[in-house]
């Protein structure tokens, strides 16, 4: 009983002087001596552990005036927020009673990420995208990159607000909270279940497609071992295990470098190849019309190959110095759409119509292994990424902890490390991955029919809404405009999408059956 | 694989002109009366066990009311035939009547076989009170048998029991001697024929390829020997034939301790197939049409050791040189069952001996599994080790014991 009231103190000592750090510096140091006097004994901390409840709601009940927050009475952001901003300028004993400190990212570590998030398994399907699309897909590639650049911004636009001294304050700390915000009137909780729902089946379908790939690649590196293509994927989930163990974005960014590394070895591999047949380039190979019936999927590959949203407001919300998000996010693109235009564009022209869906099967036959070992590289690298992403989304909703508010106790023990159960459930989120990267069928397929609602919802049409809805009275006409453009553009692109996923998986199974 | 029960009256009512062919085989063949007796009586053994199978076995089945399962026209060859996705259907169509003519020599004795689909109520007119008077006895031992054979090989029944393959190139091939079987061979063939046909400018040569398959009617012959044997398959009026040599041999194998093992292996040393490119139906304008052989050279393939029946559900190819300008005919073979030699008893394959390209499949269907087991108990020790860890270096609760921390207060 005493440990857990301790906990439970500890806890609100936390996020009570970390949420005090957001309000004006004049109650602060009355504050923290209340606190001190409380927190002295535990047998007062015993006395006073009820006080505390309403303390916390009496100094949240400030700080809504403080900050005039037009989602009145939904403590729960401001205090998410609070935890996570303990380091941020807060007396030195607050950081020490902050279990769950996470370290902080650096702006590059943060580009590390989005360039894993952007800079996918997609990339080998441009050439073929170029085939059918000729220079409309090359525009379509920087034209991508400039929109879901511009929906990154907006996103991180709506969690701040601006307090009344006309600073910019974050009182939203995710992609939930600015769903619930919009929603806040009528449904507060609809728009961050949908929301929720979404961000979870986009990244779980992300890490099955990366175990899928690895085991796809190895298969047809070494078709001479009697490996199958569903052993090969358990050998991937096996060496995928640790990733359980990640607990913060620090550690994910290293790995995110490494794949970026490995993403470079790969494009530097092909480029250099391609470049050594330039004599044989096919320059008027390149079409200016589209091929009606193909482009479509060269659109969906094109443009959903730019989705790093979900991952956004996690990643501001650790960067030590947020305000270089906007700069990062530039940098980030503009090199992806480089690297993807040149890649695409080289690809294509040493192929031309031979140019196969994905280009590594164009290579020369001694070539091809080591370029899909790196790409198994790419693959494993990337899948730590969206898994801590879900493993985080879902213990958030479902689970007790710190942070979250949901229906089961905790995972974190006190000193925040992982119980026992916590580390079994996300070593069952990677054996989940393992069981549906082998026993579902089509996955490509399914993942473009996912990808097409998810994808374009969570980077398209999700962003524009929330931004026209929370900031309507500070936005200017351009920013309106374009909003409102992008809505438009990101629901054709998403019905397109959806209607060739559902031929493409309805042929398949019919293929399936008649065999 | 599917069941498909229509797939029997199908069968044997479009096979039932082939009963006029048994009957002029029967006229030709050169049995004598009282050998002739007994053949026939073979032929109508085999044949009813077939025909009684195939259509008494449906009725006994539908009489019994179980849902879907079909009678194998023989409880021997259900034990024997591999269970497995792709040999689920065992196709143990009735090859058909055998009129025998055995004479003393052992080894130059010929038996006529022809495959008869002839409908269960068109008995073969030479010998048709005998056949009659079989029928009706074997009718109800085999609707005994079958409800037996259900009961005690259900296992084994596999998908399709309709006794017929669902693929139409696969059959069955019987040599029997004796009044006993002396080489069965059950595959699906397709040739590929590369033929010259005259191209539109009347000057140059182009080279069509014609696909072609065994049907299911051909005659077939063989012949048994101790070290050799022969099996021949005859279609379209002697348009094709397709002759295929087994033979058996010793071989010494040295052994890990240096020992030389004498190890007795029977394969396939020839291969050979006559086609008549005048023939229209498969070959299209063919330029001189006539007919040619293809052999294949030094041929060793199958190999199997002795005693044990060769196996192999993938498709395996060989490729003839013709002497239609030494092209190449290739032979694409599936689904196969062969045994050439030493059969301990009627219609029983012996044990199995699975090519390589089955043990690999095997062994990639299982390494799944295995690794998945393995995973598993990774995962269960992993999670063992971390919560005795966690229990062993469990941290104090990180409240301030002191006000000393509050000193900057």
């Amino acid at each position: 009983m005493a440990h857990l009231i301790r906990h439970k103190i500890s806890n609100k000592i936390s996020s009570a002087a970390s949420g005090a750090s957001d309000r004006s510096r004049a109650g602060l140091s009355g504050v923290f001596a209340r606190l001190g006097f409380q927190a002295a004994t535990d047998d007062e901390a015993v006395g006073f552990a009820d006080c505390d409840d309403l303390d916390l709601d009496h100094r949240h009940g400030l700080r809504l005036d403080v900050l005039g927050a037009e989602d009145g009475g939904d403590s729960r952001y401001q205090r998410d927020a609070a935890a996570r901003r303990a380091s941020a300028g807060s007396a030195g004993s607050c950081v020490e009673l902050e279990a769950q400190d996470k370290p902080k990212i650096t702006a590059w570590e943060a580009g590390w990420n989005v360039t894993n998030a952007i800079q996918g398994m997609f990339v080998l399907s441009l050439p073929y995208a170029i085939l059918h699309g000729g220079y409309l897909g090359l525009f379509l590639i920087i034209f991508a990159a400039a929109v879901c650049c511009y929906t990154g911004k907006i996103l991180i636009a709506c969690l701040y607000e601006e307090n009344e001294d006309g600073e910019l304050v974050r009182v939203r700390d995710s992609y939930v909270d600015v769903a619930n915000a919009c929603c806040a009137p009528r449904f507060p909780a609809l728009g961050g279940r949908l929301v929720n729902v979404a961000q979870t089946i986009e990244l779980v379908m992300t890490c099955i497609l990366y175990v899928v790939v690895s085991g796809n690649l190895m298969r047809t590196s070494f078709p001479a071992l009697p490996v199958s293509q569903e052993a090969w994927s358990v050998v991937a989930a096996a060496a995928l295990l640790p990733c359980a163990f990640l607990r913060s974005l620090k550690a994910v960014s290293r790995f995110s470098l490494l794949c970026t590394l490995a993403h470079f070895a790969i494009t530097a591999l092909v480029v250099a190849y391609c470049l050594s047949r330039a004599h044989d380039w096919a320059w008027d190979k390149v079409k200016f019309y589209i091929d009606v019936k193909k482009f479509p999927i060269s659109i969906g590959i094109v443009v959903f190959s730019y989705t790093s949203q979900i991952f956004l407001p996690s990643l501001e919300g650790n960067m030590q110095r947020p305000a270089d998000f906007g700069c990062m996010m530039d940098w980030t693109h503009v090199a992806a759409c480089v690297l993807k235009g040149l890649f695409a564009l080289v690809a294509y022209l040493t192929w031309a119509d031979a140019t196969k869906e994905v280009i590594t099967d164009n290579l020369p036959g001694g070539f091809r292994p080591v370029v899909n070992l790196f790409l198994v590289a790419k693959a494993l690298l990337s899948y730590p990424l969206p898994f801590f992403a879900a493993a985080e989304v879902l213990e958030k909703s479902l689970f007790r902890d710190g942070d979250g508010d949901g229906p089961c106790p905790g995972c974190y023990a006190p000193g925040g490390r992982l119980k026992p159960w916590g580390l079994g459930l996300r070593v069952g989120l990677v054996v989940f991955t393992l069981l549906m990267a082998v026993f579902v069928p089509h996955f490509a397929l399914l993942m473009g029919l996912t990808g097409s609602l998810t994808g374009a919802g969570l980077c398209f049409l999700l962003p524009s809404l929330f931004h026209l809805r929370l900031l309507w009275r500070k936005l200017q006409w351009h920013h309106v405009f374009f909003d409102v453009a992008i809505f438009i553009i990101g629901g054709v692109c998403s019905v397109s999408g959806f209607v060739h996923s559902v031929e493409g998986l309805v042929e398949a199974f019919r293929y399936d059956v008649e065999d | 694989m599917r069941r498909a029960p229509p797939r029997v009256y199908f069968y044997w009512g479009a096979g039932s002109d082939a009963g006029a062919r048994t009957a002029a085989s029967a006229a030709r063949s050169t049995e004598r009366p009282g050998e002739g007796g007994r053949g026939g009586g073979t032929v109508g053994g085999w044949w009813w066990w077939g025909g009684g199978g195939g259509g008494g076995g449906s009725r006994c089945s539908a009489a019994v009311g179980t849902a879907g399962l079909e009678l194998w026209p023989n409880p021997g060859l259900l034990k024997e035939f591999p269970r497995g996705r792709r040999d689920a259907d065992a196709t143990s169509r009735a090859p058909g009547s055998a009129a025998s003519a055995v004479t003393p020599d052992l080894h130059t004795h010929t038996h006529t076989h022809t495959h008869t689909h002839t409908h269960a109520h068109a008995p073969l007119p030479s010998s048709r009170s005998f056949l009659h008077f079989h029928a009706m006895q074997v009718r109800t031992v085999l609707c005994l048998l079958s409800a037996l054979a259900r009961v005690s090989v259900s296992e084994q029944e596999g998908e399709n029991l309709s006794g017929l393959s669902p693929n139409p190139e696969k059959d069955i091939f019987v040599v029997r001697e004796n009044g006993t079987t002396c080489l069965m061979a059950e595959f699906a063939v397709r040739f590929l024929i590369p033929y010259d046909v005259l191209a539109l400018n009347r000057i140059d040569l182009i080279t069509e390829q014609a696909t072609l398959s065994l049907p299911r009617g051909a005659e077939v012959t063989g012949r048994c020997a101790s070290a050799e044997a022969e099996l021949q398959a005859t279609w379209q009026n002697g348009a094709y034939t397709l002759r295929i040599f087994f033979v058996k041999e010793t071989r010494s194998v040295e052994k890990k301790d240096g020992r030389q093992q004498e190890a007795e292996l029977w394969k396939i040393s020839k291969v050979q197939l006559v086609y008549d490119t005048s023939e229209t139906t498969h070959f299209i304008n063919a330029y001189n049409p006539g007919k040619h052989t293809a052999s294949s050279h030094r041929l060793s393939a199958f190999a199997t050791p002795a005693g044990r029946s060769y196996v192999c559900a993938a498709t395996q190819t060989l490729t003839l040189i013709s002497s239609d300008h030494q092209k190449g005919v290739t032979v694409s073979v599936s689904e196969t069952r062969l045994q050439p030699f030493d059969i301990t008893s009627d219609f029983v394959f012996s044990e199995a001996y699975k090519c390589i390209t089955d043990q690999r499949e095997q062994l990639e269907e299982t390494l799944p599994l295995i690794l998945g087991l393995i995973l598993g108990l990774i995962i269960v020790t992993t999670l063992t080790i971390y919560h005795f860890h966690l229990k062993l270096t469990a941290q104090q609760p990180q409240l301030p014991r002191d006000r000393s921390l509050y000193k900057n207060m």
